[in-house]
């Protein structure tokens, strides 16, 4: 049967509308809200505000912090994902290859962090590194290693690394499925062809696995280096509120406390607009930086 | 670009586009007239004997617990009971209703204590009723006027009355009196007994002997440097550092206060853990003798109820970083009570205010809570009901001998408690000297007054 044009565009319509409608009233209309809100002096918690032009955006360029925060976010991406990616296909493989009784098992294990709320790691994490009676000064004590003890989330030079750990943990579990879907994708006659041409397993790792798993590793790069700069502020939120001394505020951090606790709602708005354009670039090179062809044998 | 209008479901999005952009658009960027809404209440208020409509109140449940405000929202029922009353209450209350704040629909009544909530900003936003004149015609069941009965007198913006100071709460520095007095621990009067006692427990019981939350600074600020600078430069100095006048932080005093603090971390007298824990952490540190002293308002017996030890025996002084010889200086930290401007029910919230501050009250809000309601004359010695420390504090604030009462002119500004707030800690981790700091906190005080 032949559909008509109208009946076309009708389906199409039956489709997409409701999709817009919620995308523009979630999505669009919050960032032009942003990108409006950042030209405006106000304190966000009343209808009032003023008009500044680009105030905003010259207090931004002269704010000290800002260019911190900007490096705190990607020292925790480029630590996560290097932390992640090794962690998650070092499991993925293991679990795949190694014919391991118990896979089932240590795959719900090492994705249960996943299931667990963001706030809840950081509650768990903070009373793990908590001086006195947290697990690993209490671990570092009993292996007789007390100059290693420390206030981990109070010391300005150690607080933003002590956050790696527990990004790292959360992030895991769902990577190291998304690479699993990948290998066990891969034909087993690859494995077998290059066994009978003498690759040890270490080769067929390089040779086989990575290559054909590459595109499940590009979406996990970027979409660890995303969620970390639109996200990571929930972590550091939980477990330093941006502290000491600012030493753990990244932007997402910042943009909270001077939106809604120094009540500069309009400048936390202006840093809403440069995460955006900071993620967008960020992604934008990746793209470039990660583009491969797609291998098949 | 011709086909592509052309084409009718491109037209047809862009059409939903534009409907909804315009129904989620704001329709107004200024302000109401500050006299809309505060007096339109004659069909919801009083008629007859009681009031009528519904009676919003939101109030921050904290360290004071809820139980007080029962009682009084309680009997005001009781006494109107035409009036619906909608209580909005908890700890995280400030938050929760902040768009109602901003929409332009608050609640009734509003009790500002707590994170999330500021009284300064509230009065510079208009969302605060100036109550000026109608205050000068309450007056308490014995017939003195309210304004005359204030222990610490409303704040002023302008020279007009936004708000009534509900709850006289006092920072100060805590101790175990039992653990002290089995020790045989020096209780002090003054900074150098203060050192001196920490040295004592630092030596006998190996600990560092102070400890505060390093993730709320303002804990340190306003609990140790606020009295130490009431009792080094009096009310003006007080007033300087808080609103960041010209020089005022890198002023003799302040450095000299200052550097009171470098002595204590050069020491080992704070704990080094302190910058990584919060308060509930650092009171519960206190609680388990990991620490000696520390300085919280009067809430922390009533916060930390279900945490103390049995044999435990909370005692307070004020801060004591005054010098020797001089009295130790107290700084009063008022929370409290407002109607908003926008109040739909004026006539119930004002009923409600009036009904609010009752000595009767003011003795039950001190049963409850361990705290002091801001009103004179209430007898708090001869209550069994009243918990002994705050017996003896009271007593204590109130003999000029060993307390001197410092007056802030208002809370410090976020934009200004911040920065000073992170320099401190740096400089109490022993990052910075205290030269360092006094520097940093006047570049803070002087980018404030630039963004004013």
């Amino acid at each position: 049967m032949v559909q008509s044009k109208k009946q076309k565009y009708l389906f199409l319509a039956f489709c997409l509308v409701p999709t817009f409608i919620l995308f523009s009233i979630f999505t669009l209309y919050p960032l032009f809200s942003g990108l409006y809100y950042s030209f405006f002096d106000m304190s966000g918690s009343s209808q009032a505000r003023e008009f500044v032009g680009l105030d905003n955006y010259i207090r931004l360029f002269k704010d000290e912090i800002i260019p911190a925060t900007i490096w705190h976010d990607y020292f925790l991406v480029i630590t996560k994902v290097i932390g992640i990616m090794i962690m998650a296909m070092f499991i993925a493989v293991a679990l795949t290859q190694l014919k391991i009784k118990e896979a089932p098992f240590y795959r719900i294990i090492f994705f249960f962090p996943n299931i667990m709320s963001v706030v809840v790691i950081g509650i768990l994490w903070a009373f793990i590194y908590n001086p006195d009676l947290g697990l690993i000064n209490s671990g570092l004590e009993f292996l007789g290693l007390e100059e290693w003890q420390r206030a981990w989330l109070g010391n300005e030079d150690w607080a933003l690394t002590s956050l790696v750990l527990p990004s790292i943990w959360a992030g895991i579990g769902l990577f190291m499925l998304l690479l699993m879907g990948g290998i066990a994708n891969i034909s087993k006659s690859y494995y077998e062809a290059a066994h009978i041409d003498g690759a040890n397993e270490w080769q067929q790792f390089w040779k086989v696995t990575l290559p054909l798993v590459w595109p499940q590793i590009k979406i996990s790069i970027l979409y660890i280096v995303i969620t970390t700069l639109n996200g990571s502020f929930i972590i550091v939120q939980v477990m330093t509120g941006g502290g000491p001394n600012n030493a753990t505020h990244v932007m997402g951090s910042y943009l909270y406390q001077q939106a809604f606790q120094q009540y500069n709602f309009g400048y936390g708005a202006t840093i809403g607009v440069m995460i955006l354009v900071i993620s967008l670039i960020t992604v934008l090179i990746l793209q470039l930086l990660l583009k491969r062809d797609k291998v098949e044998y | 670009m011709k086909r592509l209008f052309k084409n009718p479901f491109v037209l047809f999005l862009m059409a939903v586009l534009l409907i909804v952009a315009a129904a989620c658009s704001d329709d107004s960027t200024t302000e109401e007239s500050p006299d809309e809404g505060s007096d339109g209440s004659g069909e919801e208020s009083s008629e007859g004997d009681g009031l009528s409509g519904t009676l919003e109140i939101q109030y921050f449940v904290g360290g004071y617990g809820d139980s007080w405000w029962k009682e009084v929202i309680g009997d005001f029922q009781e006494q109107h009971p035409d009036l619906e009353i909608v209580e909005h209450a908890g700890p995280n209350i400030n938050e929760e209703m902040r768009s109602r704040w901003v929409s332009g629909d608050p609640p009734d009544v509003v009790y500002i204590d707590g994170a999330g909530s500021s009284e300064t900003q509230m009065v510079e936003d208009g969302q605060l009723m100036n109550l000026s004149d109608w205050v000068q015609d309450i007056e308490l069941e014995d017939g003195t006027p309210l304004l005359d009965s204030f222990i610490v007198e409303p704040a002023t913006y302008d020279g007009e009355i936004h708000s009534l100071p509900l709850v006289f709460d006092t920072w100060g520095t805590w101790y175990d009196i039992s653990w002290f007095e089995e020790e045989g621990f020096e209780v002090p009067t003054d900074f150098e007994s203060f050192m001196s006692s920490m040295g004592d427990i630092q030596e006998s019981a190996d600990i560092a002997p102070f400890v505060t939350t390093g993730q709320h600074p303002y804990y340190f600020l306003r609990g140790m440097l606020y009295p130490a600078f009431g009792a080094a430069g009096g009310n003006e100095l007080l007033e300087d550092v808080i609103t960041g006048a010209e020089g005022a932080w890198t002023s003799e005093p302040v450095l000299e206060v200052m550097k009171k603090v470098e002595k204590m971390q050069q020491e080992g007298y704070i704990d080094e853990g302190f910058a990584a824990i919060n308060h509930t952490q650092s009171q519960m540190n206190f609680l388990l003798h990991d620490n000696a002293y520390i300085p919280v308002g009067f809430w922390l017996p009533n916060e930390m109820e279900g945490d103390k030890p049995e044999d435990l025996e909370y005692g307070f002084i004020p801060s004591p970083m005054n010098d020797a010889g001089e009295p130790m200086a107290v700084v009063p930290d008022l929370r409290p009570l407002a109607i908003a401007e926008q109040a739909e029910n004026p006539e119930a919230a004002k009923a409600f205010v009036e009904f609010v501050f009752t000595k009767e009250y003011a003795k039950s809000f001190s049963e409850h809570t361990g705290a002091i309601m801001n009103l004179e004359g209430v007898d708090l010695a001869s209550n069994e009901n009243v918990p002994q420390y705050l017996i003896d504090a009271n007593e204590m604030i109130n003999d000029p001998e060993q307390a001197q009462i410092y007056h802030k002119p208002h809370p410090m500004s976020a934009d200004l408690e911040t920065p000073i707030s992170d320099s401190l800690v740096s400089l109490m981790l022993g990052n910075i000297t205290a030269e360092e700091f006094v520097e940093e906190a006047e570049e803070a005080a002087a980018e404030y007054r630039n963004n004013q």
